[in-house]
């Protein structure tokens, strides 16, 4: 399967930058997938869940305040102002998902939106 | 013999100064690591915004004939009212940190009011506040504390008020000065235009020409939450640029006058010397024509 490059960009540095199969992303006008030889785009981004599924068929899922995204053929970059990682890996992964939530409770967006994310993260939470 | 112990006295002085000084390097030359690598991790998310309005600028440049039409994009040549945002530190002691931005300042107001424009100051920092409240210059707006812990809720807060007096047009262009961080040996300052957008300085032509689809479909939504954020960021990335660079200019002086201590306990203590051995021979001679007087 082809792959893509993913970056995402906080302020405090590059969080994640990798080939990627896909990412979803979590759009102001509503949550969309992104596969590799997509169409130019730029869109905003609500508070919410990037879940990015990696070469090697993992998953990881980084929870967001609010940010952009940019989009071609090649590459996709998220330029976000607060994100937290979560992975099966990490260690500290409750930790995390208090981070993220906490995260998300602060970020301006709607509550709907907020709710379904904060859901997310539960469940990613009890799927690792 | 009183003016042995004031030597003395001198020498010691001296010496606690030096401990002092010494203490206060280490002290910088510890910060300037930790904001170094802060200025050096924000540097990438600044690069990749400003990368991002210059392809949606690109965009809306070729999809409408008479250009950018968005208020942030609209150069203004004639100028009637510009804003000059300043940092300095709120503390002194790092050598012309301070004073060269507020000169370069005082060069600015010179030359705009030369133009007859009208110019207000907004300043962050309280070496700054002070030397033009000292002088009389009416500030419009000032903030204590931000120049030393750069707060990024702070710094949107307080640039947002600059940003709505530019959206009602009580002001033409924004302009941010800042005593940069070039390396452990030098700053310069720094003067940037943060609003209207310099397209001037945007590398339009590079862009691809593909088609780019825009999510909320309507330009200016996305396009002012773009600015918006790349306004707030510059303000933040200039207090860091200029923290790491008051810390390094912070280390430069208290270097040097660390040895400049050094140098002068040694002038000290040669002089000392010199006391101590004209008081022995004296009290010799003295002692020696008192002997030669009994004979």
């Amino acid at each position: 399967m082809e792959l893509m490059k993913l970056e995402i960009v906080t302020p405090n540095g590059v969080i994640f930058d990798d080939e990627v199969k896909q990412v979803t992303l979590p759009g102001s006008e509503g949550e969309f997938g992104v596969l590799p030889k997509h169409a130019t785009l730029v869109s905003l981004l609500d508070a919410g869940i990037i879940v990015i599924e990696k070469a090697d068929g993992s998953e990881v899922a980084v929870a967001i305040n609010s940010g952009y995204v940019k989009v071609d053929e090649e590459k996709t970059t998220c330029i976000v102002d607060g994100a937290v990682a979560l992975s099966g890996e990490d260690s500290n992964l409750s930790k995390a998902l208090e981070e993220a939530k906490e995260l998300l409770k602060k970020a301006e967006s709607s509550s709907i939106a907020i709710a379904s994310a904060v859901s997310k993260v539960e469940q990613i939470g009890k799927s690792f | 013999m009183a003016n042995l112990k004031e030597i003395k006295r001198k020498i010691s002085s001296v010496k606690n100064t030096q401990k002092t000084t010494n203490a206060m390097k280490l002290v910088s030359s510890a910060k300037l690591k930790r904001t170094e690598e802060l200025a050096r991790r924000s540097r990438v998310y600044a690069a990749k915004l400003t990368e991002l309005i210059e392809e949606i600028a690109q965009k809306m440049q070729n999809a409408s004939a008479e250009g950018l039409d968005n208020i942030f994009f609209q150069a203004n040549d004639t100028p009637k009212k510009i804003d000059i945002v300043f940092i300095t530190a709120d503390k002194g002691l790092c050598g012309g940190f301070n004073s060269q931005t507020i000169k370069r300042i005082n060069q600015l107001i010179a030359e705009y009011q030369g133009q007859g424009i009208k110019v207000r100051l907004r300043a962050v920092g309280r070496k700054g506040i002070d030397y033009f409240k000292f002088n009389g210059v009416e500030l419009n707006n000032e903030i204590v504390g931000l120049s030393a812990a750069p707060d990024y809720k702070q710094s949107s807060e307080f640039i947002a008020e600059v940003v709505e007096s530019y959206v009602n047009g009580e002001t033409d262009r924004i302009v941010l000065v800042h005593n940069g961080y070039v390396n452990m040996i030098s700053q310069e300052i720094r003067q940037d235009q943060v609003l209207p957008v310099d397209t001037s300085k945007l590398e339009l032509s590079t862009v691809s020409t593909s088609e780019m689809e825009v999510e909320p479909d309507d330009d200016d939504t996305l396009l002012d939450a773009l600015v918006k954020r790349y306004v707030e960021y510059s303000i933040y990335y200039a207090l860091i640029d200029s923290l790491a660079a008051e810390h390094s200019a912070r280390m430069q002086a208290m270097d040097a006058a660390t040895k400049n201590a050094k140098e002068m306990v040694k002038t000290l203590n040669v002089k000392y010397n010199k006391a101590r051995q004209e008081a022995i021979t004296t009290e010799l001679i003295e002692i020696i024509s008192g002997m030669e007087s009994m004979k």
